[in-house]
């Protein structure tokens, strides 16, 4: 959970000083050595993105090789 | 509406490291090793840590910084066995503690008064062990009632560990706990681990255990850097 957290905060900061109608998608990578369970992080994700300013956003995991774990991208709607 | 792709790229843990870097070099510049403790709740980390100071508080000066979700429980248990001030995180439903929280704690810390700092975290096996605090080593800790597939199921806490301690081996003879197994397990994940077997109620392998931390401080001591 506190993973996701970040993500979201990493997010939120993404999308400071815009003002979009919503985000849409926030894309994390993770690598195979991050120590991450995969399947608990989306369902993190999925609790925390319904509550705002995402509300509407999913997640998206790409798993990476390695120890990567990042916010790749948000995706918004303007 | 328009569709916009936010390139970002950020490490999620970017922020964290960086003031885990910076906790690591405050403890280095006061030759001041620290360990996190890290196992489930229940696992016997705060009377090993009352132990340890009963033992040691006479010879080495010791800091301590204790995470709860939502009391200060440990806290005030730890308080009854040192003179000095026991730092309480209180995560308010937080399941680890953070670099900052240990940052932020270190400034109530008189650290060229302190020869070692002992961290307990959060009963959590599985976040705590993403989150570097600064410290030298993480330890993990984990009993003999919990089954010996512990490090099979928490392998992340295992492989950022350098120590594990089995506690409440006094239970051992009440229990169908394979102790040869666990241990396996736990070098199956990471050969490197350094294990000690204790019991913090009888004092059974507490002389191990206190040798190392006295080591571990005479060798931050001599350190040149």
């Amino acid at each position: 959970m506190s993973v996701a957290m970040e993500v979201c905060a990493i997010a939120e900061r993404a999308i400071a000083g815009r003002s979009p109608s919503c985000i849409t998608e926030v894309v994390v990578e993770v690598g195979d050595l991050a120590g991450i369970e995969i399947q608990n992080l989306e369902f993190c994700l999925d609790t925390l993105l319904r509550i705002p300013p995402f509300t509407r956003a999913h997640a998206v995991v790409r798993r990476e090789r390695g120890d990567v774990l990042r916010v790749a991208s948000v995706e918004i709607d303007e | 509406m328009t569709v916009t792709v936010i390139d970002v790229r950020e490490r999620v843990m970017a922020r964290n490291d960086e003031i885990a870097r910076g906790v690591r070099e405050r403890l280095e510049r006061a030759r001041a090793p620290a360990f996190n403790f890290i196992s489930s709740p229940g696992a016997g980390k705060t009377l090993l840590l009352e132990r340890t100071l009963d033992a040691l508080n006479a010879q080495l000066r010791i800091a301590v910084v204790t995470g709860d979700c939502q009391t200060q429980n440990d806290a005030d248990r730890l308080a009854r066995h040192t003179d000095r001030l026991v730092q309480a995180v209180v995560t308010n439903g937080g399941c680890h503690l953070d670099a900052r929280q240990i940052y932020t704690a270190l400034g109530s810390i008189a650290l060229d008064a302190t020869d070692l700092l002992l961290i307990e975290n959060v009963g959590n096996l599985v976040c705590p062990a993403s989150w570097d605090l600064g410290e030298r080593s993480k330890v993990v800790l984990f009993s003999v009632t919990e089954g010996e597939d512990k490090p099979l199921k928490y392998p992340n806490a295992f492989r950022a560990a350098r120590i594990a301690i089995v506690t409440k081996l006094d239970l051992l003879p009440h229990l169908e706990f394979d102790l040869a197994s666990a241990l396996g397990h736990a070098r199956a994940v990471n050969p490197a681990l350094r294990f000690f077997l204790v019991s913090a109620r009888t004092g059974e392998g507490m002389p191990a255990w206190l040798d190392f931390l006295r080591g571990e401080v005479a060798a931050a001591r001599d350190d040149p850097t």
